[in-house]
């Protein structure tokens, strides 16, 4: 996995980062973000539990960059360190993680992982822990976070080294709506 | 419909946002092109036949092959196989076809999940 950008910053006096390279395509990146505001703006389904799939599929992919970014909204909603450390290949026996996100993560494993592991048990918890309007946002959160993983490893722009970042939590853009 | 799209009907504003991220990032490439992105990455997961690509340039071709290895092989693509895709479309072009290739793979994910059943109730 090359750490070395395979393509420059758009932005004068910036080093190629995930926004100073989708600024090659402003329309997308506006779009983008505007989505991602209102996805992270809606309450439909909790920042905690949102944060809990993403961590879970900067693991899987190996995304640096997102393993190490934390939303604050989220850490606001109580989800510490000690609750991601747990987001592991063993978080089944986690006791920190509550059984509702126990079902998101395996929702998040078969969607990014292997569709085969979201069994009729798996399903029916998912479907027991949150309501119809809450998986789609869910789908929608993972589909981004997986995509956005990707699309930053292959346009090689995961860093070499990353201190823990705790972020504002994405926000609907005013502007754009 | 994407899966995504489709799951996302009891939202209609999400969905809009969603539907023009995705309108936005298609449309950065030629149509052709962003076409065949969902068709081959689909055939990776079984979901469709791989294009045919006889009459493709070698460009196309090169490009292709890097949009193969988003859905199990992203971390092994090489610094020469992405330059291979920029040599073709350029960095502007390289940008919005790695967003569309990853999007086409996420999108192919939560069909085989079946995301918008789930989202039915």
């Amino acid at each position: 996995m090359s750490t070395t950008p395979r393509v420059s910053s758009a932005i004068a006096a910036e080093p190629p980062h995930f926004g100073s390279v989708l600024a090659h395509q402003p329309e997308i990146a506006s779009s983008f973000f505007a989505l991602y505001g209102r996805f992270w703006g809606s309450d439909v389904l909790a920042a905690r539990i949102k944060e809990v799939a993403r961590m879970r599929n900067a693991r899987v992919t190996q995304c640096g960059f997102c393993r190490n970014v934390r939303f604050d909204k989220a850490l606001g909603q109580g989800l510490g360190e000690e609750v991601v450390d747990d987001i592991t290949d063993s978080y089944e026996t986690s006791t920190r993680l509550t059984n509702t996100e126990k079902a998101v993560l395996r929702f998040t494993d078969a969607l990014i992982h292997d569709p085969e592991l979201l069994t009729g048990d798996a399903r029916a918890a998912l479907q027991r822990h949150l309501t119809p309007a809450q998986i789609a946002e869910l789908g929608l959160g993972v589909v981004l976070f997986l995509a956005l993983a990707k699309a930053l490893i292959t346009m090689g722009l995961e860093p070499e080294a990353m201190d823990r970042t705790v972020l504002p939590t994405p926000a609907v853009l005013e502007a754009a709506e | 419909m994407s899966a995504v799209c489709a799951a996302l009907a009891g939202d209609p504003v999400l969905a809009k946002h969603y539907a023009d991220f995705r309108a936005k990032a298609h449309g950065a490439l030629d149509p052709g092109l962003a076409a065949l992105i969902g068709e081959a990455v689909a055939a990776v997961h079984g979901m469709g036949a791989a294009p045919d690509e006889g009459g493709l340039d070698d460009g196309t071709c090169a490009c292709l092959a890097y949009a193969r290895r988003m859905p199990f092989e992203h971390t092994a693509i090489t610094d020469a196989e992405a330059a291979g895709v920029v040599a073709h479309l350029g960095e502007a072009g390289f940008v919005a076809y790695s967003v569309v290739a990853a999007l086409a793979d996420a999108e192919c994910r939560a069909a085989l999940v079946d995301l918008p059943g789930l989202a039915g109730g």
